[in-house]
């Protein structure tokens, strides 16, 4: 049987497997998290978060050569719930000539040379949220995928047969999952996500091949810890929120992961959780073998605006007074552009790449001291929308830039509970005047921007879904506006090179890769896949 | 089992929410919107509806049993559980595997018959099993106003001082707007918090005046006036007065004047501080 593109009716079944062509996906451990060439191998391609790629055969000088090599569109899906149609925000990963795309509860194989799907993979959940789905997790011939309602699903990565299922979290607790998971060594790191009812946050490790849990971190202390200095009691810790629904990023020489973590609960009523709140909002460094924590730093001390420290903190080496430092640098969703030494934690650089007013200094770590007259109140309350959310930023070694698509605006966030002991959201927040979305190019040094394009709205820009970017060694940098545009910029300055208008905003992850000798540039934009490479 | 709802929720073609007041993205991005209802058009009781369905929560509680059950929980369970039963002395109940086991009292009227006393919980053997019912809805009810913020509502926002908003506004407005303008704006919005908003950032609709416009300078010279429908780094969509539109690619060579007619209230929002804000629209409340 052949299936047709297009195929993927609702089904009953689990799985619909094609028989005359079963591929040999098999991916070396040790390449896992290495420069993505002929492979996408996690998330972000590598573990350092850069999205960059050294390949270089689509340059400034062809990309008016780009055409359309295939489209994949998801047909037969229709609403989810809550969610009147598939919108694909994952980054698909690719390895063996085979791309694994998912999007809430589908999980599909793709014949990479043609956008053919091989298998499909359809889950039945009980519950959880259908917002997104960012992509699955690959070892050897498995295949990692999370489900709205907390299962760890292991596939065969071949053939879409299911190895073995874990449940990590309750969804009637509203918890649910959204993350991609990340394959370090033999872990298979898991985030979870849900801010609804004051739950904490965690990130477990799993067993590759059996499934069993190996460890456990909380994004909130327990009892004995001393962060919980940072909490009027253990209770409200224990309720502290701090989800780990993004992936993080991982060193192999430090064998340290960093983590984001997201926003404290309740999530806009601060006033029954006096203190810092750690260790919501901040970017942990783990050991990947045990869980443990090394350092913490945190970009949003006492947050009551959902600024949910979830983009990815990317990973770079740079000489800095001759000396190479090792630096781990995030566009944070709160507006501040934070450079870190990874080996301590240590801060070089926190400076606001959007304008905001809410912040009074900086305490001797460098973290933002918030002015409490900026929190949400009864009467309401201006402060900054998201700068920034899960759409990923990027990094070029080339030029030394950190590159995000940010958005400037204002909301006015109302307290909508103001007893002493609020649950829940406790408040609401909403725009206000214009927001624009805006391409930063930031020097991680310095957090100044070298370049910046705003792009032409009349419409607001979601702050919620958003282009994410890519650069390649060839100076490109690949990303789209909110307008249906790919547009492909000169990574050292705001100079379009090309740009095609499609059926949809790019709205999962752009990967590149290098396919029987061609490089591929592939991204999701609403139902549909895309694969772009030069005319013959 | 109060377990979520799995039906494609959601009669008709109005889907699902607004605001960013969620962590994660929510489903209005203008490439889903066509046939959506503005989540602030919908009234409350849809926007609770659609909220409980996307967040997945159980069955709608019993409002009419919740309100009888009230003064019950209050009288007998309050005091270890605290008066929203967010805890006390003894356990928060919202996130309560008992509770969230239950759909309509028929896991926890036989719990709470029976009660825990090895863990110092009295048994409540001795009320009716409606009444017992009617607590369970309260549980429900406390739930769901925590956990679906559909329901959530704006308290009385008026805090601020009208004579002082009065001084802001003849010190800051009245170099674009004559006193006209601020005559009964009050009775021109439903609530304080539509003032607050409709104040600050004057809704375009129906409203010419208030559109962006621009002039377009093509190549060979030709130019157009109108108001902008669309504009991209690409291309600009301009409706002239005669209501013809104009669709011009932005090639080398065009260019593109914009005016917005809201550029002030926008610098506005940039710099406008907390007390101004409740001060002017504690003023303008009284302009009924």
């Amino acid at each position: 049987m052949r299936l047709v593109n297009g195929f993927c009716a609702a089904v009953a079944a689990a799985i619909l497997a094609v028989t005359t062509h079963v591929p040999h996906v098999f991916l070396d451990p040790n390449i896992i998290g290495k420069a993505p060439i002929t492979t996408w191998t996690t998330f972000n391609g590598d573990y350092r978060g850069q999205r960059y790629s050294t390949l270089n055969q689509i340059r400034p000088a062809n990309v008016n050569r780009l055409e359309q090599r295939w489209v994949f569109k998801i047909t037969g899906i229709g609403a989810l719930r809550g969610v009147p149609a598939p919108v694909i925000k994952c980054t698909p990963l690719l390895v063996g000539g085979v791309l694994y795309l998912t999007i809430p509860d589908h999980l599909w194989a793709l014949d990479a040379r043609t956008g053919n799907p091989l298998w499909h993979y359809e889950w039945v959940d009980h519950g959880g949220h259908l917002i997104g789905q960012r992509g699955v997790a690959i070892w050897k011939s498995t295949v990692y995928f999370l489900t709205p309602d907390n299962w760890l699903v292991a596939l065969n990565a071949n053939t879409g047969q299911e190895l073995w299922r874990k449940n990590y979290a309750d969804a009637r607790k509203q918890y649910f999952s959204t993350a991609a998971p990340l394959v370090v060594k033999n872990h298979v790191i898991v985030g979870v996500g849900g801010d609804a009812m004051d739950m904490p946050g965690f990130l477990d490790s799993f067993d590759p091949v059996t499934g069993k849990l190996q460890w456990t971190w909380w994004s909130t202390p327990r009892k004995g810890d001393p962060a919980l200095k940072t909490w009027p009691n253990e209770t409200t810790s224990e309720h502290g929120g701090g989800m780990t629904w993004m992936p993080g990023t991982y060193d192999p020489e430090l064998n340290l992961l960093y983590w984001p973590t997201g926003n404290t609960n309740p999530v806009f009523a601060g006033q029954g959780r006096p203190g810092a709140n750690l260790w919501t909002e901040s970017i942990v460094a783990l050991n990947p073998d045990t869980g443990q924590l090394k350092w913490y730093y945190q970009v949003s001390p006492h947050d009551t605006h959902d600024f949910d420290n979830t983009t990815a903190p990317i990973l770079f080496d740079r000489v800095v007074d001759g000396k190479t430092q090792r630096l781990v640098a995030q566009a944070a969703r709160n507006g501040f552009f934070v450079t870190l030494d990874r080996v301590s934690g240590k801060y070089l650089v926190m400076k606001p790449y959007v304008p905001l007013d809410y912040f009074s200094g900086l305490t001797p770590q460098g973290e933002p001291i918030p002015i409490p007259d900026k929190d949400p109140t009864v009467g309401g309350s201006i402060n900054i929308v998201n700068a920034t959310n899960w759409q990923a930023p990027a990094y070029s070694p080339k030029t030394g830039l950190v590159y995000v698509n940010s958005v400037e605006g204002k909301a006015i966030y109302y307290l909508t509970d103001d007893t002493a002991q609020p649950s829940g959201y406790g408040g609401t927040g909403d725009s206000i005047g214009h927001v624009q979305r805006v391409l930063q190019a930031i020097d991680p040094l310095t957090g100044k921007a070298v370049w910046k394009h705003v792009y032409p709205n009349l419409n607001n820009a979601p702050t919620t879904v958003g282009p994410s970017i890519l650069t390649t060694a060839s100076n490109l940098l690949i990303t789209g506006d909110d307008q249906k545009n790919v547009i492909i910029y000169s990574a050292d300055k705001d100079q379009i090179l090309w740009h095609h208008e499609i059926s949809a905003n790019e709205s999962g992850g752009v990967i590149t890769y290098l396919l029987d000798g061609k490089q591929y540039i592939l991204f999701g934009a609403g139902d549909s896949l895309y694969a772009w490479s030069l005319s013959r | 089992m109060r377990h979520p709802v799995f039906r494609a929720m959601l009669a008709g073609s109005f889907v699902v929410l607004a605001g960013f007041a969620i962590s994660q993205e929510m489903p209005t991005g203008d490439q889903n919107s066509a046939q959506q209802k503005p989540y602030q058009s919908m009234t409350t009781d849809q926007r609770a509806a659609a909220t409980r369905s996307f967040l997945g929560l159980g069955p709608e509680p019993d409002k009419a049993a919740a309100k009888r059950g009230e003064p019950l929980f209050q009288r007998n369970c309050a005091f270890c559980h605290g008066q929203q039963a967010r805890g006390a002395t003894g356990a928060s109940l919202i996130t309560s595997d008992e509770v969230l086991g239950d759909d309509h009292g028929e896991h926890l009227v036989p719990f709470l018959k029976k009660g825990r006393p090895q863990n110092g919980m009295p048994a409540f053997a001795a009320m009716s099993d409606d009444q017992l019912s009617d607590i369970a809805e309260f549980l429900h009810l406390q739930v769901e106003d925590v956990a679906n913020r559909g329901t959530y509502k704006v308290l009385n926002i008026l805090v601020g001082d009208a004579a002082e908003g009065r001084a802001y506004v003849n010190a800051h407005c009245m170099s674009c707007h004559t006193a006209d303008r601020f005559a009964h704006i009050a009775s021109q919005f439903r609530s304080p918090e539509q003032l607050q908003r409709g104040w600050i950032w004057p809704t375009r609709n129906g409203d010419g005046s208030l559109s962006t416009t621009a002039t377009v300078k093509t190549s060979d010279g030709r130019i157009a006036v109108g108001r902008v429908t669309q504009v991209s780094d690409f291309r600009i969509t301009l409706v002239d007065r005669a209501g013809q539109m104009h669709v011009i690619d932005r090639e080398p060579g065009v260019e593109v004047q914009i005016k917005d007619p809201l550029a002030a209230h926008q610098e506005l929002i940039m710099m406008l501080t907390n007390n101004d804000m409740h001060n002017v629209t504690a003023y303008l409340e009284t302009l009924h």
